[in-house]
């Protein structure tokens, strides 16, 4: 196991690509973070525009409980820049002729996915960690009665952020293992999770429906935390259906990838 | 000759692309020790059926054999293989690739300096994969593929692209590699490398398998030598009555006398000086092996 995780870690450690895409990720995620005033500002719902709310410098997003469940919501919308990385690390496994030669070499196809797996849980275990750390810091500094409720009430965002980019990394993977080519995985992981799915849960009418659709499930685990500033009723709270749903997809992703290395000559 | 156990033996090896047969019913049998070289012209299957062997390529039906045994993902680190052009991460060192190497092969980083010298690169192993001349790349590559120090070594092409010093560089490496006595599996086109260093050959043509053999039976059952005398006729009838002569021809003042397998080329120059015939000229004429791939592709149309 220790051999895999070596082997994936030397492919990236002097690898320029990750490390600038790591820290693009890391960047852009504090810059939002950070400007959550004007963003939550320039947020309109339903049109109500909460610029016109009073008091916008009232709303707590940075304190404790709130800050779980905005942080990780942002975040999630960053996702892509790591999805990004996922799909060049295995085009160019294929484009390079590595893969091959790291099967003709003595390690399994199923060697090679765990290898890539561990690149998963690398990316979302450290993004996890540094959205915890950003998250507890602004928490900490900004929270005026600490209780230590307020600390754990919603901190469990942070597991449904590590499966919400868990599940979203591993489907970038198959993505990039069954077109192969760079530039057109990319193309079809946003045409697919920002048109065609939309598109077609236009047509669901039920809720509880479209929430099994595979990205809809995704996103679901944490739902738009910025209602309740306009008292609007949200969902604060993850369900046991949702998180099934997303652990059921990780599972048949894993599978399409096996299916699709077992069978595949590589040329 | 003691009888030497198959490094590899495939039964029925078959593989189709559509309609188009890249591997048909291969029975293969590589000796251990040997230097096997396969030959067949462009697209006659040599790499599918090597790729097959290495596990990349899904055979549509047949088995193949390692060692005698079907454990295929541990008997892939005790081969060294290159299939065509080097596979490498671009924008790794060569130490960096050759690590990744010995970490799928299970073997420590100790001889990663060891055959980046051997192979006259460690002077540049801290240089990028990319930065490599096509030369370089071939040379990492074989380098990649002695890492493990491996019982056998397939490779396919390895003096595509290289000018002549690289080529007799490899040549060399390859012969040096064969006395150590790993079994070396060589496909290529080029029939005069094939025959300079292997022991044995088979012949792929369509994917089919026209002939496995030793490379020194090519001279097969007969044997061809060209003589010359101040007198030519007299020369000539004297070799007409040559007891076991199995041809006689003239071409350009030249007698060429076709001979048993085993005859010996002694007694004929002995019996010719005895006929008080002194001759200019006696060459065994070889066989070669462009004239025999030729023939055996031939016989198969």
């Amino acid at each position: 196991m220790s051999r895999l995780v070596k082997i994936e870690w030397l492919k990236i450690r002097s690898n320029a690509t990750f490390w600038v895409l790591v820290g693009l990720h890391i960047g852009i995620v504090l810059m939002i973070v950070l400007s959550g005033k004007i963003f939550i500002g320039n947020l309109s719902i339903n049109g109500s525009n909460l610029k016109d709310f009073a008091g916008i410098n009232n709303i707590p997003i940075y304190q404790f409980p709130d800050i779980w469940h905005n942080i990780t919501y942002v975040a999630g919308f960053l996702k892509f820049i790591l999805a990004i990385y996922m799909i060049i690390s295995i085009t160019n496994e294929i484009t390079y002729d590595t893969l091959r030669q790291n099967i003709m070499n003595g390690l399994s196809r199923v060697d090679f996915i765990i290898s890539k797996l561990f690149l998963v849980f690398l990316l979302s275990v450290g993004s996890t960690l540094f959205v915890f750390i950003t998250g507890f810091s602004l928490g900490i500094s900004t929270t005026t009665d600490l209780a230590l409720h307020d600390v754990i009430k919603y901190s469990g965002f942070i597991p449904a952020y590590f499966l919400q980019l868990t599940a979203y990394l591993i489907f970038a993977l198959f993505i990039g293992l069954l077109i192969r080519r760079t530039g057109l995985a990319m193309g079809l992981l946003f045409l697919y999770s920002l048109i065609i799915e939309p598109v077609l849960g236009l047509r669901i009418q039920n809720e509880a429906i479209k929430g099994f659709l595979p990205m809809k499930s995704i996103s679901n685990l944490i739902h738009m935390p910025f209602g309740k500033y306009l008292l609007r009723e949200i969902q604060d709270y993850v369900t046991f259906r949702e998180i099934i749903i997303v652990i059921a997809y990780v599972f048949v992703f894993i599978w399409l990838i096996y299916l699709l290395l077992k069978k595949r000559d590589l040329k | 000759m003691p009888s030497l156990n198959n490094v590899v033996t495939t039964q029925n090896l078959t593989k189709h692309y559509g309609h188009i047969r890249a591997a048909d019913n291969l029975n293969l049998e590589i000796p251990e020790k040997s230097v096997f070289g396969i030959l067949g012209p462009n697209g006659s299957g040599k790499t599918t059926t090597l790729g097959m062997l290495l596990d990349v390529i899904i055979p549509t039906s047949g088995t193949y054999s390692w060692f005698g045994n079907q454990s295929n993902t541990e008997n892939r680190r005790q081969i060294g293989s290159i299939l065509e052009t080097p596979a490498f991460y671009p924008y790794l060192s060569a130490v960096d690739n050759l690590k990744i190497i010995a970490e799928i092969k299970s073997t420590g980083y100790g001889a990663i300096n060891d055959v980046l010298t051997l192979v006259g690169l460690y002077e540049r192993r801290h240089s990028t994969f990319r930065t490599f001349s096509l030369g370089m790349k071939q040379r990492l590559a074989l380098a990649s593929a002695l890492l493990s120090d491996p019982r056998v070594m397939i490779l396919d092409e390895p003096t595509n692209g290289l000018d002549p010093r690289g080529i007799a560089e490899i040549r060399d490496l390859i012969r040096t590699i064969a006395a150590q006595g790993k079994t070396i599996i060589l496909a290529s086109h080029l029939l005069d490398e094939v025959q300079k260093v292997c022991s044995h050959f088979a012949v792929l043509n369509k994917g089919k398998l026209l002939y496995s053999g030793l490379v020194n039976d090519v001279s097969g059952d007969e044997q061809r030598i060209e003589l010359s005398a101040d007198d030519v006729n007299q020369l000539y009838s004297l070799l007409e009555n040559y007891p076991g002569k199995k041809n006689l021809e003239v071409k350009d003042n030249r007698i060429i006398i076709t001979l048993p397998g085993d005859a010996s080329v002694t007694r004929l120059s002995s019996y010719i000086y005895q006929q008080g015939v002194v001759p200019t000229h006696l060459v065994a004429l070889h066989r070669s092996l462009e004239k025999q791939f030729l023939d055996i592709l031939n016989e198969s149309k």
